[in-house]
């Protein structure tokens, strides 16, 4: 290519063939390889003809300027006249390079001689062979040898091939003679120096284009092939024409030549083959998967082929990319995916049902049932409960049922924040369907999730009316039976008071009679007098109930009862009843000490009497506190191993004038136990097995004063 | 205070035959027995005459109490030994007795025990309390 540098005149360009014919000028042009030979070749021959001296200036197309390149016997010191650029339209080289026709300039400011100019640019009579081929018509060199008018740089880039054309122009001093035919052999020797500078040029250039493309394919192979997924470039009949390493792994025999390996690398591109004739057939769709098998490892792998159509210059297409991805690991974590969500689903299900499940027996409880959040939020109601709260009533609830769900948020929201883990709380609702308030009775839990934080919190709602309607029975039976009780009392001690002053006068004057008996008549008075007694015995304890003379004090239930077994341990021995005590370590009791005396040694002699044979008598004390309760009962149990009280006497054993004993007893033993006990605030309960036994168990208060 | 001879014991009640037979049992011991029915009657009686000790029944004719009777003679002698003869006894009532120094007896009343009462109460003239059985 022609460059900006000066050459300096060869050896050859020593004038030996001066005056020697065009022709000979012509073949020595010949003998140039490159383009930067021909101007220095072209200026010796110039000279040859007789023509004292010459320059050539040429025009650089990437910066517009022209300056001389090559120069023959042309002093230094005018050269720089030449230099120029293509914008200064008045300088006489521009303005002969833009007409590309010849001048003769007689006078310049540059040269003191006539001199000679002649255009040359980058042209040909015939189109170059690639635009022939091509059928483009747009070759440069042939555009510019039939164009007369005014070149233009912009315009000077091949349309087919993209080369930019060359420009320069050739200055010759005229000598003072010149023969037209040494005019006519100059111009032609340029015009033939020109024209063998195009072919040079060309051909230069099409080099390049080759170099270029060379390094573009060294590159993109070293792309290729540096690619961890197989490619392969393939012709129409799906013939691979190029593949990288990663695809010789799958389709490529290996040097090893087994049986196994030769199969697999057959059977390997067989699926390829197919897979591109699938892809073909299913036009449009570039994707497919495709399983290949590892030559080396001979596992099994799962790609993913993409296909796309290469193109030869003309758009024909001239064979197929197919670029493998290796999906095996993306495919096995697809399927773990893919199972998970199985799992998940079928846990979902499984959820799903519990919960119908759960919904179904929430639904029949019969009691509303609330399930709250763990900032007290309504999750769930059962239709009971919503009749209540109208939960999801949305904007319909009524007035009553808003007020219900304000009381249910208050207790819910406590309940929720509190430190109890379960709790049971009255809670009045107004029932809608009912009409009227009704007392529930709260039941709440909650339910923790793994770091102890609330998750949720059910409550259950009890409807208390029943058991409230049962309790007030209860209380009005025994209000009645304390009545009754009281009443027989009263009557009994009327009765008593009553009989008191005729009793007392007629033992008196028994007791008075006592020396004036006869002999015979000692057993009727004995009679009497153990008849009277008995009445007195009556009375006595009729009445007794109701002197409450004693102050009651802390005492000491368990001296009680020794006291009291003592006093009677003589009656006891005779009975040959065997006493056995357990008695527990108790608080101190707030009693009257003489009437509870009295209860045990009723109850000790009761027992005794139940065991004419003798038996066991057992007495036990216990300090027992239930739930809810600060300081408990003290209780004692009393049992005996005798013949035990019928079942039909159990429910009035209590009552005053029933016993067990006959004509001996006076049925009001039981009856005043039970009276002082009452008065104690305390209870009293028997339990008794006919031939077995009976136990009482009496139960003492422990208050303090 | 004690004179010499029979201790004197004065017996109120308004049970006619109770009355009796408690003078007749009473002296039978060789105690010296005034016996009246009513409150009036015996208030007249304590007010003339000193008894050694003043026996009584607690509800008297119209609503009138033994302790109006004792409360009179207490009057005349403030140490007279002095005790109620009861069929029955509210709370209240026993607590006035034990704060007056008067014992109570309750009736039917075992003779045994009330005769040793009796000679108790008389022996400790000066020191009042006396325990009931």
């Amino acid at each position: 290519m022609a460059t900006a540098e000066i050459r300096v005149p060869t050896g050859r360009s020593n004038g030996k063939r001066a005056g020697a014919e065009s022709h000979s000028g012509v073949l020595r042009l010949l003998d140039a390889e490159r383009s930067e030979e021909i101007f220095p070749l072209l200026l010796e021959e110039i000279v040859a003809l007789g023509y004292p001296r010459g320059l050539v200036a040429e025009v650089n197309f990437d910066t517009g300027d022209i300056a001389p390149t090559a120069a023959l016997r042309w002093p230094k010191q005018t050269l720089a006249g030449f230099n120029t650029a293509l914008w200064m339209s008045e300088h006489f080289l521009v303005s002969v390079l833009s007409t590309n026709q010849p001048v003769v300039l007689n006078k310049t400011d540059v040269h003191n001689r006539p001199i000679y100019i002649h255009p040359i640019l980058f042209s040909s009579s015939q189109p170059c062979w690639e635009a022939d081929r091509l059928r483009t018509g747009g070759c440069l060199a042939a555009r510019n040898y039939r164009k007369q008018r005014r070149i233009r740089l912009e315009e000077q880039v091949c349309a087919t091939c993209g080369m930019r054309a060359y420009a320069a122009a050739v200055v010759v001093e005229i000598p003072r003679r010149l023969t037209a035919q040494a005019s006519a052999e100059l111009r032609e020797l340029i015009e033939t120096a020109n024209r063998l500078l195009s072919r040079l040029y060309k051909t230069e250039y099409y080099y390049n284009r080759m170099r270029d493309m060379e390094i573009t394919i060294a590159q993109m192979g070293t792309v290729m092939q540096s690619m961890a997924d197989p490619v392969i470039l393939t012709d129409t009949q799906h013939r691979v024409m190029m593949q990288n390493k990663a695809a010789e792994h799958f389709f490529k025999a290996p040097d090893e030549m087994t049986e196994g390996l030769v199969r697999a690398v057959e059977l390997n591109n067989l699926l390829f083959s197919a897979t591109l004739s699938s892809m073909l057939v299913s036009d449009g769709d570039s994707h497919c998967d495709l399983t290949l098998v590892d030559v080396i490892e001979g596992e099994e792998m799962l790609f993913e082929a993409v296909s796309a159509p290469t193109f030869g210059p003309d758009g024909t297409q001239i064979g197929t990319v197919t670029v493998m991805h290796d999906v095996t690991e993306l495919r096995a974590t697809d399927q773990k995916l893919r199972a998970n969500f199985e799992k998940l689903r079928d846990a979902e299900e499984m959820v799903r049902q519990d919960r119908d499940r759960l919904n179904l027996i929430i639904e029949n409880v019969g009691d509303p049932i609330i399930v709250c959040d763990g900032d007290a939020k309504i999750v769930l109601v059962d239709p009971l409960a919503e009749e209540l709260f109208g939960v999801s009533a949305g904007d319909r609830r009524s007035e009553v049922q808003s007020r219900n769900q304000t009381q249910l948020a208050a207790y819910v929201s406590s309940f929720t924040y509190s430190f109890a883990e379960r709790e049971t709380t009255p809670l009045k609702l107004f029932n809608p369907a009912l009409r009227q308030e009704i007392e529930y009775d709260a039941r709440a839990g909650k339910i923790f999730d793994e770091r102890g934080q609330v998750s949720y919190s059910v409550t259950v709602l009890r409807d208390l009316t029943a058991l409230r309607r049962v309790e007030q029975l209860k209380i009005e039976r025994r209000m009645l039976e304390i009545e009754k009780f009281a009443a027989t009392g009263r009557l009994a001690a009327t009765i008593a008071h009553e009989v008191n002053n005729p009793m007392e006068a007629i033992k008196n004057a028994i007791y008075l009679l006592a020396g004036y008996i006869p002999e015979g008549a000692m057993p009727v008075y004995n009679i009497l007098k153990s008849e009277t007694e008995r009445v007195a015995r009556i009375v006595r304890q009729m009445l007794g109930l109701y002197r409450n003379t004693e102050q009651v004090k802390p005492v000491k239930v368990n001296t009680i009862i020794e006291d009291t077994l003592l006093l009677l341990n003589r009656q006891l021995q005779r009975a040959n009843i065997e006493v056995k005590t357990d008695l527990g370590t108790l608080p101190d009791a707030v009693i009257a000490a003489d009437q509870i005396r009295q209860v045990l040694s009723n109850l000790v002699i009761n027992g005794k009497d139940a065991m004419p044979n003798g038996g066991k008598l057992m007495i036990r004390s216990r300090h027992v506190v239930g739930r809810d309760e600060v300081r408990g009962w003290v209780r004692i149990l009393i049992a005996d191993t005798g013949t035990g009280i019928p079942p039909e006497m159990l429910r009035t054993i209590f009552e005053p004038f029933v016993t067990t004993k006959g004509e001996k007893g006076t049925g009001l033993g039981l009856w005043i136990v039970k009276g002082i006990i009452q008065n104690h605030a305390g209870k009293i309960s028997v339990k008794s097995k006919a031939g077995k036994g009976t136990v009482f168990k009496i139960d003492l208060p422990v208050v303090k004063l | 205070m004690k004179l010499v001879g029979k201790n004197r014991i004065l017996v109120v009640d308004d049970e006619v035959h109770v009355l009796i037979t408690y003078r007749l049992i009473l002296e039978q011991q060789g105690y010296d027995v005034t016996a009246c029915t009513t409150a009036g009657e015996a208030i007249e009686i304590v007010e003339r005459r000193s008894f050694d000790l003043v026996l009584c029944d607690y509800s008297l004719d119209e609503q009138h109490t033994g302790f109006e009777v004792i409360l009179a003679a207490r009057r005349r002698d403030p140490s007279v030994p002095a005790a109620l003869l009861t069929g029955y006894a509210t709370k209240e009532t026993a607590e006035e007795a034990g704060r007056m120094n008067i014992a109570v007896m309750f009736k039917p009343i075992e003779i045994e025990e009330f005769l040793l009462n009796t000679s108790k109460m008389l022996r400790s003239g000066d020191e009042p309390r006396q325990e009931t059985a």
